[in-house]
């Protein structure tokens, strides 16, 4: 197991370091530069254009950049947003506990109700139930994300008004309100962007659990449980669930690079302060310190994402541990 | 304004003392919350350093100026404007100093007082290259500030210019020597103030949550009276819709720029009111006059005034504005916008005339040839490519029907659709044949000099990215500027302006109006065209019309 770690590890160092070289290529040779705007404005002067460049080290070759920026983030320094005028590390910091905090209730959210969805379906399979959950996965699965995030905000918050239009506190009380109410302000405001990310995801993992339960429940095993006189539900969620949740770990392993990136849109329309807005905003202003960290901690969950799949691969499936 | 009465400043300071008390008919007169939505987060509250509008508001708030452009946006000597940190200024013999009395009662936020030596801190810190400030430019034409003794500071000048005042007030924002200390360089960006600045003016930092929230509050006890209301919040809302339902929902109470689709929906909320006033921008097609690939050519096309002058009668200007804007903009006047005193209204134009346009083509030698329904002239087809920033929907939309309505004519336009960083990438690399441009302009009309002259063609950092190039129209401009009266500003302007439109260098299309919604408990005050959050501090909401978030301010 360890050197299977190692070894993963090691692959991912260098497909981070990859993925990190192509980027600081792709986003130098992008025309412009991060103070391109700023030539809109005709009473900043060249100087004033030059000092800028010099600061950040963009007067000097792209090499030399390069190998600076390597080396900073060697020691750990992802340096200084030229669009936000802070640290990246500070930037980060601010924003990606809200970005995982709503991605994983959100994600919970989806996996919670894809699997349960996908019990019921294959308990009713054939019948108008199954049928119904079918179709209403379908459509939620067709409906653009930023679409149902403005019919949930404007369904929940304006026409019926139970809960807060967006943001991730309220930003008028919340200072004044005490440790239960400050919990319950910030869990208000999650409901929404939440309950959102669960309905966009939750179709994909129920129809991959259907079929994969559908799978498994003609072997002999499960056939066995039921000469034994084991309850339909019992062989469902005892037996079969557990032989058929592979495909929806693969699909767990996809979804997590998600939490850094996937909920740009949810983010959005829910004024939610994380990292999805940080990043576009960060490709528009060509934030090259930014828009680097962004790629390194996208490519480090891609990697860890991957490897949570393996390890739970194992733990799920005893036949596996072989492999490592 | 030479010298200003010490009586009238005295009276001022009594009224200002009395009003920053705590009795009860003024607790009655003053509170309440303004919630501002806006698109993103401040870069920074360092006024040095900040740009963008959501700095710019609470470093206006924050923050005081030595004086304060008044709301007729007269920037011609000293008489527009209004004391705010000065309390008086008196001009020497030869015009090249100005001193300035800093009011004795002004007090940091902080505690200490506002001294002259914050005035000569705070130039150095703007005009200082290595601090990177983008107003460093607007004092070139000074030349050096020093401290007469702790409540006078004086500024000495290059030379003499109707301009010297708004150049020594306008641009900078008083901050505190104390606060800023030696800090210098791209340390400053990241300095305490730079995210929780200590001002003097009538609000008061609190709290800047990142990506969520901005709060200022009432400073009860500021030198220039206790603001109307008792605290400013700005919420982060980027998407636009997201920002029209917390104003319809009644979470926010103001949207600086609401978007033509949404003014029914708000014009139909009796709790909400709709502000139109003058904006700053202007947009227009340039032609680019010497050749994208060598400059030292002229262009193919656009060289020729009269061929420029058969496009913009073949242009219907107000039907495109009419099409994109709706009775949201004018059709622009010219370079200029309508909000400067000095814009003339009744400036000749190009009249639209498809005929004209086309028997002037006719004349040209620009004729169809080959039947393709596109002039030729010695093997030149009269077609070019229009860069658009796909950002500006307006744009596209005006761009669509400017290429329609050439065609009519026998030229084609050929569209193409730029993200912004690579619009502005092509028009600074002057490589483009025409662009659909636009300027925000400052309070002063001067950045025509940089836009439109010839010194904003040649010089390498120029933003007259077309290289329109006429002396006549350099030495209307310069006249203009050097006009130590209102009345003869203008005048020189009408001409210049007049003499820029016959010679269209570019197809001027709309003056965008400015539709704020607000909520109607709160009475507004003087909404300056360049800047309509100046006088919020002056912000008022009726106690009988508060609401609940009204009455929950923090203590002070």
């Amino acid at each position: 197991m360890a050197a299977f770690l190692a070894r993963r590890l090691a692959q991912g160092i260098i497909v981070v370091a990859l993925v990190a070289t192509i980027v600081f290529l792709l986003i130098h040779a992008a025309p412009g530069d991060p103070f391109s705007a700023s030539l809109e404005n005709p009473a900043i002067t060249e100087s004033v254009r030059e000092t800028w460049r010099r600061e950040y080290g963009l007067d000097r070759p792209l090499g030399e950049q390069y190998v600076r920026y390597v080396q900073n983030v060697f020691r750990g320094n992802l340096g200084f947003s030229f669009s936000l005028q802070r640290p990246v590390v500070d930037v980060i910091g601010d924003t990606l506990p809200n970005t995982l905090l709503l991605m994983s209730v959100g994600l919970i959210g989806a996996f919670g109700l894809g699997i349960g969805t996908a019990i019921v379906q294959v308990r009713k399979r054939g019948r108008r139930v199954d049928r119904l959950l079918g179709s209403l996965s379908l459509t939620l699965f067709s409906v653009p994300d930023f679409w149902l995030a403005l019919l949930i905000l404007v369904g929940f918050a304006y026409w019926i008004p139970i809960f807060p239009i967006g943001g991730a506190t309220d930003a008028v009380m919340y200072d004044m309100l005490g440790p239960a109410g400050k919990l319950a302000d910030r869990a208000k405001h999650l409901v929404l962007p939440a309950l959102t990310l669960a309905l966009l995801y939750y179709p994909l993992i129920a129809r991959h659990q259907r079929a994969a339960l559908l799978e498994v429940l003609p072997e002999g095993y499960i056939s066995t449980a039921r000469a034994k006189g084991v309850g339909e539900n019992a062989v469902i969620t005892r037996h079969a669930l557990r032989n058929a949740l592979l495909p929806v770990i693969t699909l767990l392993g996809v979804a997590f690079p998600a939490l850094l990136t996937g909920a740009v849109f949810i983010e959005k329309v829910f004024s939610w302060p994380g990292m999805g807005l940080v990043i576009i905003n960060s490709i528009h202003s060509r934030d090259y310190p930014l828009l680097m960290a962004a790629v390194l901690m996208g490519s480090v969950f891609v990697i860890a994402g991957s490897l949570l799949a393996d390890v739970l691969y194992r733990a799920i499936d005893p036949r596996m541990r072989d492999e490592f | 304004m030479r010298c200003r009465s010490a009586l009238t400043v005295s009276l001022l300071g009594i009224l200002a003392g009395c009003v920053g008390g705590d009795r009860p008919d003024v607790r009655a007169a003053t509170g309440g919350t303004l919630v501002i939505t806006a698109s993103g987060d401040p870069e920074t509250l360092l006024p040095p350093l900040a740009s963008t509008v959501p700095a710019r508001i609470i470093g206006d708030l924050v923050y005081d100026r030595l004086a304060e452009v008044g709301d007729s946006m007269n920037t011609v000597g000293d008489a527009g404007f209004k004391p705010r940190l000065a309390t008086a200024w008196t001009w020497a013999t030869d015009s090249l100093t100005i001193a300035f009395n800093i009011d004795p009662d002004a007090r940091w936020h902080d505690g200490p007082p506002v001294r002259a030596s914050d005035v000569v801190a705070t130039w150095h810190v703007y005009s200082d290259s290595a601090n990177g400030s983008p107003y460093a430019g607007s004092l070139a034409s000074i030349d050096s500030v020093t401290a007469r003794d702790s409540l006078t500071a004086v500024f000495w000048f290059r030379g003499r210019s109707p301009m010297q005042f708004y150049d020594a007030v306008n641009t900078m924002s008083i901050l505190p020597a104390h606060a800023i200390g030696s800090v210098r360089g791209a340390a400053l960006k990241s300095a305490t103030i730079a995210r929780a600045p200590v001002g003097s003016g009538r609000f008061r930092f609190v709290r800047w949550n990142a990506g969520a929230s901005l709060e200022i509050a009432a400073d009860t006890a500021n030198y220039r009276g206790r603001p109307g209301l008792d605290r400013v919040i700005m919420t982060i809302a980027p998407d636009g819709n997201t920002a029209l339902t917390r104003l319809l929902g009644g979470e926010a109470d103001l949207i600086e720029q609401v978007p033509p689709t949404s003014i029914a929906d708000i014009a139909k909320d009796s709790t909400l009111r709709l502000l139109l006033s003058r904006g700053l921008d202007y947009n227009f097609v340039q032609f680019n006059l010497r050749h994208p690939k060598n400059r030292n050519r002229p262009h193919p096309v656009f060289a020729d005034r009269e061929l420029r002058r058969a496009l913009t009668a073949a242009t219907d200007r107000r039907r495109s504005v009419q099409n994109a804007y709706d009775s949201l903009a004018n059709v622009a006047l010219g370079p200029t916008v309508r909000a400067y005193p000095t814009t003339d209204t009744t400036l000749r134009h190009i009249p639209y005339s498809p005929d004209v346009a086309r028997r002037t083509l006719d004349s040209l030698g620009w004729r169809d040839v080959d039947g393709d329904g596109v002039r030729e002239k010695n093997g030149t087809r009269l077609e070019f490519t229009l860069s658009v920033p796909g950002s500006s929907r307006s744009r596209v939309t005006m761009a669509t029907l400017f290429q329609d309505q050439l065609r009519q004519v026998g030229a084609k336009v050929n569209l193409e659709n730029l993200d912004f960083t690579t619009f502005i990438d092509r028009e600074t690399r002057r490589d483009f044949d025409a662009v659909f441009g636009g300027w925000r302009v400052e309070a002063s009309p001067g950045g025509i000099r940089q836009t439109w002259s010839s010194t904003g063609s040649r010089a390498a950092n120029g933003t007259n990215y077309g290289s329109y190039e006429n002396p006549l129209f350099d030495s209307m401009v310069d006249s203009a500027l050097s006009a130590t009266t209102l009345p003869g500003r203008r005048r020189w302007f009408t001409q210049a302006y007049q003499t820029i439109i016959d010679d269209a260098p570019a197809i001027w299309f709309a003056e965008p109006k400015r539709v704020m919604a607000i909520h109607r408990r709160i009475e507004t005050r003087g909404l300056r065209p360049d800047a309509w959050w100046i006088n919020v501090a002056d912000w008022t909401i009726p106690p009988a019309a508060r609401i609940p978030r009204d009455r929950t301010a923090p203590a002070n």
